[in-house]
């Protein structure tokens, strides 16, 4: 098997988390986050990012906001509650950690 | 030239060629039923349609107004499988733990999509029935359609009834989707009953229902009348083997016959109407997980498969005894008598067969009643 295939429930769990970091910054739409993530491993589609966000809006992590749009009908901008923000320095913490594991075993 | 559909997404119409619609459909019904147990189902479907709408806006322009479905299947790919975050959880949950089984885990996304019936019409002799069942069945469809024209020809035509119920019980396959699903959920009654219907009324609209009828006619009775020219030659070269003798083996040979042939057809609607009515065969249930319509179907064929043979030498038994006229007449008073006879007999001494026929009169009665009240 692929390394990549191997890994692809890793990225699939670290979904989540990149989406927090990625709306920590400024106010984004979804078609914009696509366009960040395409190039990386962790590209994605829209048919998996709006579930995922639904989810994490009802856990209250991030809110949205409507924004007009020239091109067509008003448009969801996604950014991160408070509640998110403790969240993402959670797992940026337990990242950090797991990183730390990773170097240290074996040696 | 390709007809166009026109569909609201999120309120804002878009014009789209009719394949490229049933597409779209298809992937919208499938995200939704994927989202069945999502709270947030509503708003899931209101994001999905809104960046399928901003899609198409980006094909479209002051002189292309409608999206193509070569555009459409790009947008559906676009957009991806959807998946209910919370499904996706547990499923990274239940592969999470040990590394090993982590590949397995993300392969095994969701359940294998089930197998579905459908009526294929890509490489269809006439509505794609056949073509369907091979896909549903994973056969080659030739034996599916030898074995349909073979119980045709034994059935003297009872099976094409079939092929037509068939023709409009079973969905046809529209989209790729779709004829992937015919390859990997039988259908379930309701949605059965309401589709024959509805498949109907399109069927008569598109006037192709006569058109095709015609044509099968046409075709039928073209072989007919070979099978009939050849029929005729062979006769009258066995004629000078025939003598008289036979004649009066053939006297004896009609009784037995019709009274075989009647009991075969009274244990046969007996049997269909106790399948119809209670679902069992006089008090035996069907095995756990085959649908009534299975049963019905096995029936019909076994029906057909013991009482072929005996028309068949009942046939041979006349042309033996030189055929005369009068023998089929008194055969079909016998088997008239017969069968009427059986009827009273398993009425008056089998209890399993009362109950199926008193059920029956009951519900006529029923309907009898309820008319003359409308009436009156």
């Amino acid at each position: 098997m692929e390394i990549t295939e191997k890994l692809s429930p890793i990225r699939k769990g670290l979904l989540e988390f990149v989406i927090l970091k990625i709306v920590a910054g400024d106010k984004v739409y979804v078609a914009d986050m696509l366009k960040m993530l395409g190039p990386t491993e962790f590209a994605t589609q829209e048919g998996t990012l709006y579930p995922l966000l639904s989810k994490l809006r009802r856990e209250e992590l991030v809110d949205y906001e409507w924004q007009e749009s020239d091109a067509g009908p008003p448009r969801k901008y996604y950014k991160l509650t408070p509640k998110g923000r403790t969240q993402l320095s959670t797992l940026n913490d337990y990242w950090k950690n797991l990183n730390k594991t990773l170097a240290d075993l074996g040696n | 030239m390709q007809k166009v559909v026109t569909i609201s997404l999120n309120g804002i119409a878009y014009q789209l060629e009719e394949p490229g619609y049933n597409q779209l459909r298809t992937y919208l019904e499938r995200a939704e039923s994927r989202l069945q147990d999502s709270p947030d189902r509503a708003e899931v479907m209101a994001d999905l349609e809104q960046a399928i709408g901003e899609k198409c806006r980006a094909v479209l322009g002051p002189h292309k107004t409608v999206v193509n479905s070569a555009e459409v299947d790009r947008i559906i790919v676009e957009m991806g499988p959807v998946e209910s975050a919370d499904e996706r959880e547990k499923a990274a949950g239940a592969g999470g733990e040990s590394g090993a089984s982590a590949g397995s885990g993300a392969q095994a996304g969701g359940p294998p999509p089930r197998k579905r019936l459908f009526q294929i019409r890509e490489g269809a002799m006439w509505m794609g029935v056949c073509n369907g069942i091979a896909a549903y069945l994973n056969v080659d469809v030739t034996w599916i359609r030898l074995a349909f024209v073979l119980l045709t020809i034994f059935s003297s035509g009872l099976w094409f009834v079939t092929y037509l119920v068939l023709m409009f019980v079973v969905p046809v396959a529209h989209t790729p989707e779709d004829r992937a699903a015919a390859f990997g959920m039988p259908f379930n009654t309701e949605e059965l009953i309401s589709r024959a219907k509805k498949n109907f009324e399109e069927f008569g609209e598109k006037y192709r229902w006569r058109r095709e009828w015609r044509r099968q006619q046409r075709h039928f009775n073209r072989q007919f009348r070979n099978m009939n020219e050849q029929l005729r030659v062979a006769t009258a070269q066995a004629q000078p083997v025939i003598h008289s003798s036979a004649r009066a083996i053939g006297l004896v040979f009609v009784p037995i016959a019709a009274l075989i042939s009647a009991v075969v057809a009274v244990a046969f609607i007996l049997t269909l109407f106790s399948l119809l009515t209670q679902h069992t065969v006089f008090g035996w249930g069907l095995p756990h997980g085959v649908p009534l319509w299975v049963g019905i179907v096995a029936l019909v064929m076994l029906y057909i498969a013991v009482s072929t043979p005996l028309r068949m030498i009942r046939h041979g038994g006349q042309q033996s005894a030189g055929y005369h006229p009068g023998l089929g007449a008194f055969h079909s008073l016998l088997w008239i008598g017969f069968v009427a006879l059986l009827f009273w007999v398993s009425y008056t001494y089998l209890p399993g067969v009362r109950e199926v026929v008193d059920s029956l009169t009951w519900a006529a009665n029923l309907t009898v009643s309820t008319l003359t009240e409308t009436i009156v």
